[in-house]
């Protein structure tokens, strides 16, 4: 327990040593703030508060945060194995599986606080122009960007422990980063086109995505009406209920947290140096 | 405090250790001997749970699969290529690996002014040199004070001097009672610095016993080269005669002389002792390949 502790703070440290986070955090902020100035031009903002701000910063997050948490989790131990520190650490001390669980908690931390610093900034600002009304759903999609980084970085984690040099890893973290975010679409077409267009289908493909699953609770807190998703969205609403829904769709992106991290653990634990 | 039984490592159909067998009492050196590819560094890793093997390794009784980290605690390891983060200063690494092992603090300043490194404390390790690294790398597996130390190839890449520091070391830590297991290429050290050998080769155990048998007909040998202030025909006689001289030849105005690595300053010796005098010398030092083919055609004749 110790030495996880040991290795989280060494992690976070090194992520604040590294300005990638706080690159990552002024973007959002940026990017967050020119959104809500965007749309305050467009006008017919009074109404909408918060909600236009989420709404804009859904896609983007859905982009910006798997990315950057799934090749921060595949470069945690890969660029050790790499450099030989990795036999170093294990050498000391602690099990692999502490090594890994710090790794993670480490990368976790410097990310949420990445993201509640970009969201946080980019929050204060947009309350200076607009009407502080639906805050809520605007930190609820702070705690889903949240939960989801928590699983990216646990799939990069995985990734990590089955490649031996930093290279592959952060290839395989692009590739699975472009499968989630941009082949899954293509493949849900194609599954509706040619298995089943069934809302009970799209929603089961859709839990087999964390992404997914995600961009539909964001979208779920923000509209009460989810035709905007499709046969997905009937199907949520009318046959399963919000509140299952969203139980269903949480639940999968914590699994997707816990399987790769609890698989990364057993892979690492057998593996030889 | 170590024990070794039967360890076996297999990767894929090549067997890079077996049947290995080792038994390190408190206040033992063992040293482990064997040319690139023996081994040695393979029995290591087994020790420090790096890979999976055959067999069973007890490390003060705990064993190092099931009890990894309890093991570990025991063990100061310095690695062949330590590696260690280069983005950290001496300082930073040292607290961080101090608190890995849960020492304080303070025994991390205390081991870094030990190793010589206090005005490079603030220093990048990436920025030091190989020697520095490898002195906090030896710092570092003294942090905790072990019982038990496990150095492979430490004396490699090190000058004469550094090589000295080491013995001076693996001396120390004897009469304090903790037991040393090193891996060396130098074999001419071995019989001052261990209590027993274990030779390797290409994974099989050729030679285990006291250091003291691995020395007369086992040990490597050497070549001196030696240009004498006259006197040769009565220098030949004198150096075939010695118990330690395996051959005596004239190679121009050189008299070669073949020996024990560890017999060499006594043909000096003779020689001056014989009012012989000598105006330059060079060695040839034995290899550890040679001494290996001498231990290998030893142990297939046995079998």
């Amino acid at each position: 327990m110790n030495g996880m502790v040991t290795i989280a703070r060494k992690e976070l440290r090194d992520a604040v040593k590294s300005r990638w986070l706080l690159a990552f955090a002024v973007t959002f902020a940026v990017i967050a703030l020119a959104l809500s100035r965007v749309q305050g031009d467009a006008g017919d903002i009074g109404d909408q508060g918060f909600n236009r701000t989420t709404a804009g910063l859904i896609n983007l997050c859905l982009l910006l945060v798997p990315l950057l948490s799934l090749v921060l989790g595949a470069a945690a131990i890969a660029g050790e194995r790499e450099r030989g520190t990795l036999a170093t650490l294990l050498s000391q001390p602690i099990s692999a599986t502490e090594l890994l669980l710090g790794k993670f908690a480490g990368l976790a931390i410097a990310v949420w606080g990445a993201i509640a610093l970009g969201f946080g900034t980019a929050g204060l600002l947009v309350a200076f122009f607009q009407p502080l009304t639906d805050i809520e759903h605007y930190l609820f999609f702070v705690l889903l960007s949240a939960v989801l980084a928590a699983a990216m970085l646990s799939l990069g984690l995985l990734i990590s422990v089955l490649v031996d040099t930093r290279v592959k890893a952060l290839a395989g973290a692009v590739l699975l980063w472009f499968f989630f975010v941009l082949l899954y679409d293509l493949g849900a077409i194609g599954i509706a086109l040619s298995v089943s267009s069934s809302g009970r289908t799209l929603v089961g493909v859709a839990v087999f995505n964390p992404v997914e699953s995600v961009r539909i609770l964001a979208i779920m807190s923000l509209e009460s009406n989810l035709e905007v998703l499709g046969p997905v969205g009937s199907y949520l609403t009318e046959r399963l209920g919000t509140m299952t829904s969203v139980i269903l769709l949480s639940s999968a992106v914590v699994a997707w947290t816990v399987a790769p991290l609890v698989a990364a653990a057993q892979v690492f634990r057998h593996q030889d140096l | 405090m170590l024990r070794a039984d039967s360890v076996t490592k297999r990767y894929g159909s090549m067997t890079a250790l077996e049947s290995a067998c080792l038994n390190v009492e408190e206040g033992q050196v063992t040293a482990i001997i064997g040319a690139n590819g023996a081994g040695k560094t393979t029995l290591f890793k087994c020790i420090m749970g790096l890979a999976r093997f055959e067999g069973r390794i007890l490390v003060a009784g705990k064993d190092v699969v099931q009890h990894g980290k309890a093991a570990r605690r025991l063990i100061g390891y310095l690695p062949q290529n330590p590696a260690l983060h280069p983005d950290l200063t001496v300082r930073e690494t040292a607290i961080f690996y101090a608190d890995l092992k849960q020492v304080t603090p303070a025994r991390a300043h205390e081991m870094v002014q030990e190793a010589g490194l206090e005005e490079h404390a603030a220093k990048m390790v990436g920025a030091l040199s190989g020697g520095m690294r490898q002195r906090l790398a030896l710092g570092i597996a003294q942090l905790a004070d072990p019982p038990l130390l496990i150095l492979d190839e430490p004396a490699a890449g090190l000058d004469i001097s550094a090589r000295l520091d080491l013995r001076k070391l693996v001396t120390e830590q004897r009469q304090k009672g903790k037991a040393v297991v090193l891996s060396t290429h130098w074999l001419e050290d071995v019989p001052y610095i261990a209590d027993n050998v274990l030779v390797l080769d290409r994974g099989k155990t050729v030679f285990q016993g006291p250091a003291s048998q691995l020395g007369a007909e086992n040990a490597p040998r050497s070549r001196l080269y030696l240009r004498l202030n006259g006197h040769s025909p009565e220098a030949m006689d004198l150096l075939r005669a010695m118990p330690a001289s395996r051959g005596v030849q004239r190679s121009g105005d050189w008299v070669v002389v073949t020996c024990a690595a560890t017999e060499k300053a006594r043909v000096v010796e003779a020689l001056v002792g014989a009012g012989i005098g000598i105006l330059d010398f060079q060695v040839e030092e034995a290899s550890v390949d040679a001494a290996l083919i001498h231990l290998r055609e030893t142990a297939e004749g046995r079998n």
